[in-house]
């Protein structure tokens, strides 16, 4: 890791990037500005993953969400967009209220047993970091059913959004 | 070094993001975007207790690969299900996909 800058305020700065553009992905009047800053947040989640020693799923994050994910969100906002933008978007009376009592609820709920549990977690990780080249025979070795369900899952996946989307003739 | 527990507040008020989306936003666009935040919590988890973990495991970070990839069909799939019912509907407000209530 660099050492000229301070892992924390990577920390800091990550956080906020990933916590600001998830508000602004789901508060932002226009869609596309949503997806956009969707975009960022899933970076700032990549960023994480390098800062935690997992080079490569950042590179995969990147590569799937930013790239597959959100290009194809991008798509599907053009096929429905509507020349008037939606007036309803806002929620109703008490129901924005209710969410967010909801979310917070949960949000602090998790956060507050995390706390609580704290001097049981490790506070620092151990010195020895994960070598990428272990990822390849675990993957491959380890759990080589799961890795072959996964594909037969993908193909079933996107046949299916094939014939959902499919117009009749 | 940030200790573990600031990485699960962190994953926490992500799910908490998600979770307000998922409850109160009426376009089903934005509520794919809530549920892509809310699996993205979850994959912030499994790698920050895969790396906190001694000796560190590189399991964590198999899961996540497979989380990732089922994303990227839930994605395709849920796509293709908003595409139908702006076809039917025209409009992809999901309070107006009621065709179902009797």
């Amino acid at each position: 890791m660099d050492l000229s800058v301070p892992p924390d305020i990577t920390f800091v700065v990550l956080t906020t990037i990933t916590l600001l553009a998830a508000i602004m992905a789901l508060q932002a009047k226009e869609l596309i500005y949503g997806a956009i800053s969707l975009a960022i947040s899933f970076i700032g989640i990549a960023g994480f993953f390098v800062s935690l020693d997992a080079p490569y799923l950042g590179m995969l994050q990147i590569a799937v969400y930013v790239g597959a994910v959100v290009v194809l969100i991008l798509f599907t906002i053009m096929l429905v967009r509507r020349e008037e933008p939606d007036k309803d978007e806002s929620p109703e009376t008490g129901e924005g209220a209710a969410g967010l009592w909801l979310a917070g609820l949960l949000a602090v709920s998790i956060a507050g047993i995390a706390a609580l549990a704290g001097p049981n977690l490790p506070a620092t990780p151990p010195e020895a970091n994960l070598p990428i080249s272990q990822l390849g025979p675990v993957l491959a070795g380890t759990y080589p059913v799961p890795l072959i369900i996964m594909a037969l899952l993908l193909s079933g996946a996107l046949l299916g959004a094939l014939v959902l989307a499919k117009v009749d003739k | 070094m940030p200790t573990l527990v600031s990485y699960i507040i962190v994953s926490a008020a992500l799910l908490g993001i998600g979770i307000y989306g998922l409850s109160v936003k009426r376009n089903a666009i934005r509520i794919l975007f809530a549920v892509e935040l809310i699996v993205n919590a979850a994959n912030l988890n499994f790698i920050a207790f895969a790396r906190f973990m001694n000796p560190p495991r590189v399991s964590g970070q198999v899961i996540v690969f497979y989380s990732i990839a089922a994303a990227a069909m839930e994605a395709a799939v849920g796509l293709a299900l908003i595409l139908v019912a702006f076809r039917l509907n025209s409009s992809i407000d999901v309070r107006k996909l009621n065709k179902l209530k009797g």
